[in-house]
């Protein structure tokens, strides 16, 4: 899907903006879902490539290696085709790529980070420099996109992005989102 | 036993084609409840009318029966069934938070209805019956528990119909109904046991007394706590079934069970019943128990209300219709004043008064436990019980059309209820090309939510709208023409978004798809040539 698309709906936000101290249950329980879905050894801080597909393959390779994915060819393919309907790069420099797809039984998740940051697409325009993956089961039934949504609500604010940017090791990463 | 059997799947079959129809007829061509038209299909087709009516070698369709009920135990079983699904699902659909937020109004409701009528009741028993001298003596005493017990299944069934159950007056009604049987069957047990050391020529063993009525009273209160407490819990635990069929099924066995438990306690099982549905109706799979528990109740309630027909004696009422008419008149007037002036003082205006006196007027299963429970103790006569059942019959047959058209006209509360706190809400809007675009992307979104593990709830009103829910986790969907608009808490503002989003990407597969796809139009040509080829080819 390209940009111009979404001008067809036209969007309207009406919010009021208050601060909430978010502390009820349905933070609690995301808080255990990060937990069991994330480790030290799915976060790597020192992304290589320079290239949209390169980060994606380097993000799968990091599930490969934990044993969390093993068709890694039909797993790109799924990203891939989500990358081709819209792009997942969104705003100041954060991309989400995820996809639905038969090769998982359940939520996984890396994360990668690139300071230098690289051409993905993004909504924005700006280059993307941290990444956050998820791949989600195609039948079953379980808060996939919320786990997206709750890790992507951390990291609203440009004080948080600019620790995890800093963030010398995995453990300082996980930090971030309180684990 | 298999001509029990046979008999029974006869009866059966005859009460659900007999109820329809009737139910279709009073619904459709009188404009009233369609209960009426069950309660009418069961005094025709009942023992003392046209199913006492030897077929050949069959013998009756309806035997009557010895005792206090003229069906067969075999039917009243199922009548019983229907009755706990009946309050089951009348539960299920009681707005929890509201109902609690009327429980305060419902006891003072509850409780003046109980007392008026009883006293009156036992006051013109006193006045009018030659034998009776004094408001203590048995036949006073049961007479004026039977004016007190409301039968909410009647009345639910009506607000439900009319889509008023969960209005303030719907759900104070259905609140003190439910107290009005607990203070019924208590004082049943106090009645009784009143009489028994009276017929027998003692003095009252208040302590006795006391100790059925804390049980009664205790078990109800313990029931409504834990099963509040317990149930989204176990619903969460049975969600992992996977199925909303299992889950649905159990928790009616689970109402069976606490049905049966309050029969145990000294109540009746309807309460149990009642208590079930309640408790389930807060959590988030409410709707989809409560669709397929009132499938199952389509066929199961209308042998109740036909069974409760089938129990009228009419050779009974006859030897007592004035009295009947005039203990009728009193038990009315008892309902309507003592429930009706009390809601006066609490909020309701003369409109909601007379609302809540309609809708507490009609006497049901409680009333006929009472009578029975008096007939078998040798309390009251076959007279007196044909009173009882005349009451029954005269209330439930005066409420429905009074309560309709009651609840005509505008708001009968004089404050209006306080709109749900909107100051942390934030509103997506979305504008499509026309209305159907707009519907097509609704059912999208409901089925992107449904993989996240939300249940999708329809909300009747003037705007079409939906609840998506899963736990605590509430949205609120509403098309307003081609527009649709997603209300959520801030703090989820991340996930409607990415919803969203997600559903719009796939909307734009599908689009993509079909612009690949063949010129309908074509399509349909090429049907229609291939039509008239064949006849080309037959005639040639």
């Amino acid at each position: 899907m390209n940009l111009h698309t979404l001008y067809l709906c036209r969007f309207r936000i009406a919010s009021k903006q208050v601060s909430i101290a978010s502390n009820d249950q349905w933070w609690y329980h995301i808080g255990m879902k990060i937990r069991s879905v994330l480790n030290p050894a799915l976060v790597t801080t020192s992304l290589k490539s320079s290239t949209k597909d390169g980060i994606i393959g380097e993000l799968l390779d990091i599930l490969v290696a934990e044993k969390k994915i093993s068709d890694k060819q039909k797993v790109l393919k799924d990203v891939m085709e989500r990358e081709k309907k819209m792009s997942t790069g969104i705003q100041h420099g954060v991309a989400i790529p995820h996809a639905k797809t038969t090769a998982v039984k359940e939520l996984v998740a890396c994360i990668g980070l690139k300071p230098e940051g690289v051409d993905f697409d993004s909504l924005d325009g700006e280059p993307s420099r941290i990444f956050i993956m998820t791949l989600s089961p195609v039948d079953r039934v379980g808060p996939h996109v919320q786990f997206l949504a709750e890790i992507s609500t951390i990291i609203k604010t440009q004080e948080s992005r600019t620790r995890l940017l800093q963030a010398k090791s995995a453990q300082e990463v996980l930090a971030v989102f309180g684990l | 036993m298999a001509h029990e059997m046979m008999l029974l799947a006869l009866q059966l079959g005859v009460i659900l084609v007999a109820t329809k129809l009737s139910g279709w007829f009073f619904s459709r061509k009188l404009k009233q409840p369609k209960v009426l038209g069950e309660l009418v299909a069961g005094m025709v087709i009942g023992p003392y009318v046209l199913g006492a009516i030897p077929l050949g070698h069959l013998g009756p369709l309806f035997p009557p029966m010895e005792g206090t009920i003229p069906v067969s135990p075999e039917l009243y079983g199922i009548a019983t069934v229907g009755s706990i699904l009946l309050l089951f699902s009348s539960g299920l659909e009681t707005d929890l938070p509201t109902f609690l937020r009327f429980s305060g109004k419902a006891s003072v409701v509850g409780l003046g209805g109980v007392v008026v009528s009883f006293l009156l009741g036992a006051g013109i028993t006193v006045l009018l019956h030659p034998s009776v001298h004094s408001i203590m003596e048995p036949e006073a005493l049961f007479l004026g528990t039977i004016c007190t017990a409301t039968s909410i299944g009647i009345t639910a069934r009506i607000l439900g119909e009319t889509k008023k159950i969960s209005s303030p007056e719907g759900v104070t009604i259905l609140a003190a109904a439910v107290l009005d049987d607990v203070i019924s069957i208590v004082l049943l047990s106090v009645v009784v046991g009143i009489s028994t050391v009276e017929m027998g020529g003692g003095s009252i063993a208040w302590g006795g007394i006391g100790q059925v009525a804390l049980k009664a009273v205790g078990f109800w209160a313990i029931c409504m706590v834990l099963g509040i407490l317990a149930a989204p819990h176990l619903t969460k635990r049975m969600k992992r079934l996977e199925s909303l069929g299992v889950i649905a099924e159990i928790s009616f066995g689970i109402a069976l069970l606490l049905a049966g438990l309050s029969e145990m306690a000294g109540l009746a099982m309807i309460i149990g019943a009642y208590i079930a549905g309640l408790s389930f109706s807060q959590t988030d799979v409410s709707t989809e128990i409560t669709e397929r528990v009132k499938a199952v109740g389509d066929y199961f309630i209308p042998v109740f209300f036909a069974v409760m027909g089938m129990m009228v004696d009419f050779q009974a009422v006859g030897s007592v219709l004035v009295f009947g008419i005039v203990f009728s008149l009193i038990a009315f007037v008892g309902k309507l004043v003592g429930c009706g002036l009390p809601s006066m003082f609490v909020g309701f205006n003369i409109k909601g008064a007379l609302r809540i006196g309609a809708g507490m007027l009609p006497r049901g299963e409680v009333t006929l436990i009472v009578a029975g429970i008096g007939l078998a103790s040798g309390a009251i006569g076959a007279d007196m019980f044909g009173v009882a059942v005349m009451t029954m019959l005269l209330a439930s047959v005066a409420a429905p059309p009074l309560l309709v058209q009651s609840f005509k006209g505008g708001s009968g509360y004089k404050k209006k209820l306080e709109a749900p706190q909107e100051t942390d809400m934030i509103t997506l809007e979305l504008e499509f090309p026309s209305e159907r675009a707009a519907d097509f992307l609704r059912r999208s979104i409901a089925d992107a939510f449904r993989s996240e593990g939300f249940f999708i709830r329809t909300i009747e009103g003037s705007v079409r709208s939906w609840q998506i829910r899963k736990d605590e986790v509430v949205f609120l969907l509403r098309r307003r023409g081609a527009n649709l608009e997603l209300t959520a808490k801030q703090e989820q503002e991340a996930f409607v978004r990415l919803m969203l989003m997600e559903t719009l990407v796939d909307f734009q597969e599908f689009v993509d798809s079909l612009k690949s796809m063949e010129q309908p139009e074509m399509m349909g040509a090429g049907l229609l040539m291939n039509m008239f080829a064949q006849e080309n080819e037959s005639s040639g």
